[in-house]
């Protein structure tokens, strides 16, 4: 309870400091609204082109993608610290943490906000609702629940992404481009549902990366479109893999604490 | 002749310098090329779903190239320069101005250099990979000879508008000192409508004309077409031309500002 504190604390502070210079957020925002906005202009210029991917309509893309933008933005909202790790190590900052008496990752929590991405945000809840009403959804509260796991299922699985990202910028200072094949690439590729696409990549980002369970399989049952022949309660199960993998993160990082070493001043 | 080469051996060895520094840093590259071809991968096979649901006017192996060529040069078309962008924070561009050169021409040859080191580093084992890819995955060999000859033309012309355009966005971080607002626009501007988002090929049909007369077309895009055979030998000219006047209306009005910029600039003490 004294983590969820203290986490809320430093939000609260972290957020009066990007306050003090309103313009200057304002401008932040409206540039992150905008960027945002180009993303879902390439999803819907695709979607007019081609009409439909696979069995998927334009909607159901858009539902997709609605999906996708909330969790990911949602995530580097809340979690900013995580995926700015490498300046964290670089700056040596990771130093003082360690003699701090609170858990290291609870401080990397704390250590950043980016309220910026509530215009990302935006846009993703507008593609997610305009997605679910064009696919004629009928809401019950059975589907609010899978959602609600899908979203919070895949916060843990991106944190628990960034946690490689982090593991391995201990190890080597520099922070490592490749781990982007998971994150940022686990972003782009699963913004579109995961039956659409080969066989390698469909393995990877079911059982090593598992955004399809977390994500595609709940989006399936809200769509009433079952994917990768499993049954319609699995939806209710599979999101859970998010906070598996990111309860075995949290243990590997951990464990590489212990080998951390420090760069020195 | 020999006051030309004098005015211009600064400059020269600017590019030098960074070309220099810019190649210290093969290992990342390799890293870099991996996530790219990850991208570039994972791009073709979302258009190849695509393609089975509805085939299109353009061919997908048109489209496959188009992704490779956007991915393997993406460098080109993105990087920041961070030094410049604290030089500016911190005042150190205070003493950059004062160097017997123009700082236009400065900060062209470092962008020059860092550009095409970080593109050719990255674009030639990427080619090369997307070339041995099985025949629906991989890149195709250009159109034809011609048209090959003219897609490096164009490429070195895309190169140069590129310079261009960044120093535009550079002279827009020194006036306004915060970087991430106007430059995150210019960014998006630059990532949708060079293509790298979404193929401009793909861009609805009525668009078609207008989108490729704009400057971020010039960049990748117009060598692209020209390498696919999409344009026929006049229309490729035409092309050139046009990425010509883009470069240099560009550069004369990045120069005009940086122009400003040095006879408006304050130093704030410290």
């Amino acid at each position: 309870m004294d983590t969820v504190k203290l986490y809320l604390r430093s939000m609260k502070m972290l957020m009066r400091c990007q306050m003090e210079y309103p313009v200057s957020f304002l401008l932040n925002t409206l540039s992150q609204l905008v960027m945002m906005g180009g993303e879902l202009m390439a999803v819907l210029l695709l979607v007019d082109r081609f009409q439909q991917v696979g069995r998927w309509s334009g909607s159901h893309i858009l539902f997709f993608f609605g999906l996708m933008t909330i969790t990911f933005y949602l995530m580097e909202c809340f979690a900013r610290g995580i995926t700015t790790f490498g300046p964290i190590v670089q700056s040596g900052s990771l130093d003082t943490m360690l003699l701090r008496p609170r858990g290291v990752l609870t401080q990397v929590c704390c250590h950043a906000v980016d309220p910026r991405r509530i215009g990302c945000i935006a846009i993703g809840a507008a593609a997610l609702f305009v997605g679910s009403r064009e696919s004629q959804v009928l809401w019950t509260w059975k589907k609010v629940v899978v959602l609600l796991e899908s979203m919070a299922g895949g916060s843990l699985l991106i944190t628990a992404l960034f946690l490689i990202q982090a593991v391995t910028c201990m190890h080597s200072i520099k922070s490592v481009e490749m781990v982007n094949v998971f994150t940022y690439g686990g972003r782009s590729t699963c913004q579109y549902p995961i039956d659409i696409y080969p066989g390698p990549l469909k393995i990877m980002f079911t059982v090593v990366a598992p955004f399809a369970l977390t994500m595609h399989v709940p989006a399936a049952y809200i769509l009433d479109m079952p994917i990768l022949n499993l049954p319609a309660w699995s939806a209710f199960l599979t999101p859970l893999s998010g906070l598996v993998s990111f309860l075995i993160m949290y243990r590997v990082f951990q464990h590489g604490l212990k080998y951390y070493r420090s760069t020195g001043s | 002749m020999k006051k030309f080469i004098s005015f211009l051996r600064p400059y020269l060895s600017v590019f030098v310098m960074r070309f220099r520094i810019e190649t210290q840093y093969r290992g990342a590259a390799l890293g870099g090329i991996i996530t790219q071809l990850f991208f570039g991968l994972m791009l073709v096979a979302l258009y190849k779903a695509l393609y089975e649901s509805a085939p299109q006017s353009i061919p997908l192996a048109q489209t496959v190239t188009y992704v490779w060529l956007q991915q393997s040069c993406f460098r080109m078309l993105l990087s920041t320069d961070t030094e410049l962008m604290q030089s500016v924070r911190t005042g150190g561009i205070g003493y950059e101005m004062c160097r017997p050169l123009s700082p236009y021409g400065f900060y062209y040859a470092r962008a020059l250099a860092q550009k095409l080191v970080g593109s050719a580093l990255r674009a030639g084992p990427m080619v090369l990979c997307a070339a041995l890819l099985p025949s629906p995955w991989g890149i195709s060999a250009p159109a034809g000879l011609w048209q090959f000859m003219m897609f490096l033309a164009a490429l070195l012309l895309g190169l140069l508008c590129t310079c261009a355009l960044s120093n535009i966005a550079m002279a827009f971080t020194i006036r306004s000192l915060d970087m991430s607002g106007i430059t995150g626009m210019l960014n998006l501007l630059l990532v949708t409508f060079s293509g790298n988002l979404l193929p401009l090929t793909l861009f609805p049909d009525a668009w078609q004309k207008a989108i490729r007369l704009t400057p971020y077309a010039q960049l990748l895009d117009a060598p692209i077409r020209i390498y696919t055979g999409e344009y026929t030998f006049p229309q490729s000219l035409e092309t050139l031309l046009i990425q010509l006047f883009w470069t240099l209306c560009l550069g004369l009005v990045g120069y005009l500002m940086w122009q400003s910029n040095q006879k408006k600039m304050i130093v704030q003490g410290g």
